[in-house]
């Protein structure tokens, strides 16, 4: 009985030293780093025309969700009744069973959507379709929810405010790069860190997707919305600005690191710009490619 | 173990519910306050709500093996020197327990410390206005005697806040214990490993090279292995522990693993006793969030091998432990010559000497943030941080005299409080003498010199420069009241002259104090722990009970 308590006990130990430890691989320049994405130098603007107070929803799909289609559609119709007020991405990720792609089908997955996903808290067991709206958070974690049919409750106090902070995004291709510009403008004083985050998003993409009956899989499903990529990091790039109400800032972020697999006709830049503390979005714009 | 959680929910169950009216119901109250106004030479400022004031108070329910417990804070708003991240109030503890011989587990916040606490110390320190406390659950286990085993997980205390998740385990054998052939043998021997991680999510930390960012580790480890053996009147204690890639705020986020050692050796019979403590830490700074650069959020503690002196001119340059890097020895010995000697005289004498080297490493650097950082050589020291040497004599000089005198020298580097200036060395002189007139009533005298070859500039404004005299007398009278005045004047090359006059009242398991005068800016240390304290001038109280 001895022996086996000892046994557990050292299997413990080791179980939890192995399991609790993350080793970062060294580059051959002696550095743990990797690329950033597009920095942007932030310089002297000239402002924002519209300086609307617009809302993010981000939505947690998966082609293997027999309800997310439901949950497309019911977005689809908040997205024309806000109209312009409301800016929506789809998010596919690696940790969800639900996001598996179907043999010969599209994969939608993208290193971005994992990280955002297990940033916000979701784990192998979350449900899906879910959603979060500008990164809130309720009682210290993000506010997930999971019903669609009152989504009003959750953009309404937002968009009913005034903006903090204005952004106008503009985006064009440039040789096989992309340039993409981002003005901000303070309308109230922000003490705060921020960041702009630029997600590169495509629409009208084909993939196999499960229907609500549950088993019916639609081989020529059309997904929009979808989280491609990302012309910054992945949380974003740090703001040079003093956040002084009337401060006004511009930067260009041009990145060659376009992945081919984007049908950049159907791609369109949506930028927001977060508090750098907790990730909440003050606001949001978007742009066609030009 | 069934058994153990059966036992566990029965104060929970209707049926017992007279159990819980059977428990008992302690608790201790403490409140401080202080007005201060501004004065210019010493750097005080107005204070706008007036009145600061620190309030807690602890209620603790036993019933058996069960026991439960709540603390209220109040720090409305907080007085100097502590973060006013802590302004507010509410209940800043809570926590249920069941404990065994054999089996404890508590959820809510609990402290606890592996070995020596270089992997873990959850802990708190009301004086620092620290706080770490884990939020989660821990567990204890000995499945049989000799070994125990300890399990924690949880979120740790960031004022009113939980940030960070650490998970640890903890596990110790006492062979005297665990092999009966051993149990009555003189040397005990005692080994214990703790291994403890925390998990953080990523963020972005852009590294100094444009457009790049740092990879980050989002779960980082420590793992120890300790030794306590005793035999008669020698013991040994040794701790090493080593920590994965850690970057963060505190290491300027370098990758370089970092390590510490502590090794304690000691020697003790009636009259004497002597010990010999080194120590080298070197990248250990291990926090729970890695862009905290704060007091709080520390998962270990390197512990601190200065003395802890209490002497006012000795305790002037307190060391803060250099978790990031430093080498130290000590050595401590005591000894009292008997009563009827040439030394002990009449009543015999007690002398006291404690000395302490605190060097950085010798480190070479190969590169800044996102990098190794630098390399370190394990034997090799770097810049002197801190040293001391103090001889304490205590002689009873009669029935009702007691006199303690006490020569102390000083070495201390600003760098280790991230301030310029040159090296201060310091002799300071101690006189104290306690007067016992009777058995309600005792005077004590205390005199005190400090010549120091720091003067004081504007520049570098560290009130503490320059040569300084002081004098203490305290008036214990009928038990329950003590008076005490003092004053402490920078006579040379320095600035500021510190009056205080106190007076007290116990009653019981009560005690009032209020207090009048001037604090220096300086900091304030506890076992290697440090806060800073800025200067006040004005009233303090406190009151203390407990029931």
């Amino acid at each position: 009985m001895k022996r086996f308590f000892i046994s557990l006990s050292i299997i413990f130990f080791a179980t939890a030293a192995l399991v609790s430890c993350d080793k970062i691989e060294q580059q051959s320049d002696g550095t743990y780093t990797v690329y950033a994405g597009a920095v942007g130098e932030w310089n002297a603007g000239q402002g924002v025309a519209d300086k609307s107070q617009r809302a993010l929803l981000e939505k947690f799909t998966g082609v293997r969700c027999n309800n997310c289609p439901t949950a497309d559609e019911q977005i689809a119709t908040t997205l024309d009744n806000y109209a312009g007020k409301l800016i929506a991405i789809s998010i596919h990720d690696s940790i969800s069973s639900f996001c598996n792609p179907y043999p010969n089908s599209l994969d939608l997955r993208t290193a971005v959507g994992t990280s955002w996903s297990e940033g916000f808290g979701r784990t192998t067991s979350s449900p899906s379709p879910a959603a979060l709206v500008n990164r809130m958070k309720k009682d210290g974690s993000y506010d997930i929810f999971y019903s669609f049919s009152s989504l009003s409750t959750y953009i309404d106090p937002i968009i009913s405010q005034d903006a903090k902070v204005a952004i106008g995004v503009a985006a064009a291709r440039n040789n096989g790069s992309l340039d993409v510009t981002v003005d901000l403008e303070f309308l109230e004083s922000l003490s705060d860190k921020l960041t702009v985050t630029l997600a590169v998003i495509e629409d009208g993409l084909i993939a196999t997707q499960l229907l609500p009956d549950g088993h019916t899989r639609d081989t020529a499903y059309v997904h929009n919305h979808i989280l491609r990529g990302v012309v910054t990091d992945v949380w974003g790039a740090d703001v040079d600005c003093t956040g002084a109400a009337g401060e006004k800032r511009v930067a260009l972020f041009s990145t060659s690191n376009v992945n081919p697999e984007w049908n950049l006709d159907n791609c369109h830049i949506v930028a927001f710009v977060s508090k750098k503390e907790n990730r909440e979005v003050l606001n949001v714009a978007e742009c066609e490619i030009e | 173990m069934a058994g153990a959680f059966a036992a566990f929910s029965f104060p929970f169950s209707t049926s017992e519910a007279q159990g819980i009216m059977g428990g008992h119901v302690t608790g201790n109250v403490q409140w401080d306050g202080q007005m201060s106004r501004r004065d210019s030479v010493i750097g005080a400022s107005d204070v706008p709500e007036k009145i600061l004031s620190n309030a807690r108070a602890d209620i603790l329910y036993t019933n058996g093996n069960f026991s439960a417990g709540l603390r209220y804070e109040g720090y409305l708003g907080p007085m100097l020197g502590f973060d006013s991240k802590y302004s507010g109030q509410g209940i800043a503890n809570y926590f249920v327990s069941y404990k065994t011989q054999d089996f404890a587990v508590t959820a809510g916040h609990f402290y606890e410390q592996f070995g020596n606490g270089m992997t873990l110390r959850a802990y708190e320190d009301r004086f620092l206005g620290i706080d770490n406390a884990l939020r989660g659950i821990g567990v204890m286990y000995r499945p049989f005697r000799g070994i125990t085993l300890k399990g924690v997980l949880g979120q740790q205390r960031y004022y009113w806040e939980t940030r960070g998740l650490v998970r640890g385990v903890d596990g110790e054998v006492s062979l005297n214990d665990l092999v009966e052939s051993w149990s009555e043998a003189k040397t005990r021997l005692t080994l214990g490993a703790s291994f403890v991680s925390k998990y953080e999510g990523d963020e972005t930390v852009m590294s100094d090279i444009p457009g790049y960012k740092l990879q980050l580790p989002k779960n980082v480890g420590a793992g120890a292995v300790r030794i306590d053996l005793a035999s008669g009147g020698f013991g040994l204690q040794a701790e090493y522990a080593r920590k994965g890639q850690d970057p963060s705020m505190m290491n300027n986020y370098i990758y370089k693993p970092g390590e510490a050692l502590w090794v304690s050796a000691s020697y003790s019979q009636k009259g004497l006793s002597a010990n010999i403590q080194a120590k080298r830490v070197d990248n250990m700074c291990f926090k729970s969030v890695r862009s905290e650069s704060g007091e709080m959020l520390y998962i270990n503690y390197t512990p601190a091998i200065t003395k802890q002196h209490t002497y006012a001119f000795l305790s002037m340059y307190p060391y803060a432990t250099q978790s990031t890097g430093e080498m130290g020895l000590q050595g401590d010995f005591m000894y009292k010559f008997k009563k009827e000697t040439l030394l002990g005289g009449k009543y015999g004498t007690d002398v006291h000497l404690n000395a302490s080297l605190i060097t950085g490493l010798d480190t070479t650097i190969v590169g800044g943030k996102g990098t190794d950082g630098y390399t370190s050589s394990f034997f090799g020291t770097g810049e002197t941080f801190y040293g001391d040497v103090s001889l304490e004599i205590a002689k009873k000089l009669s029935s009702k005299l007691k006199l303690t005198a006490t020569y102390g020298y000083v070495l201390f580097n600003p760098v280790v409080e991230a301030h310029a200036g040159d090296i201060h060395h310091n002799h300071v002189l101690i006189a104290d003498l306690t007067w016992k007139i009777n058995r309600k009533n005792v005077l004590r005298f205390e005199a005190e010199w400090m010549g120091s070859d720091s003067k004081y500039t504007a520049e570098v404004d560290d009130k503490r420069c320059g040569d300084w005299i002081m004098g203490l007398v305290e008036y214990n009278f009928t038990s329950s009241w003590f008076l005490s005045l003092s004053d402490q004047y920078a006579y040379n090359d320095g600035v500021g002259n510190y009056y205080n006059i106190s007076v007290g009242y116990t009653k019981g398991a009560t005690r009032l104090q209020v207090g009048y005068g001037k604090q220096r800016e300086g900091i304030i240390c506890i076992g290697g722990v440090c806060r800073n304290v800025p200067a006040s001038n004005g009233l303090t109280f406190s009151l203390t009970t407990s029931f």
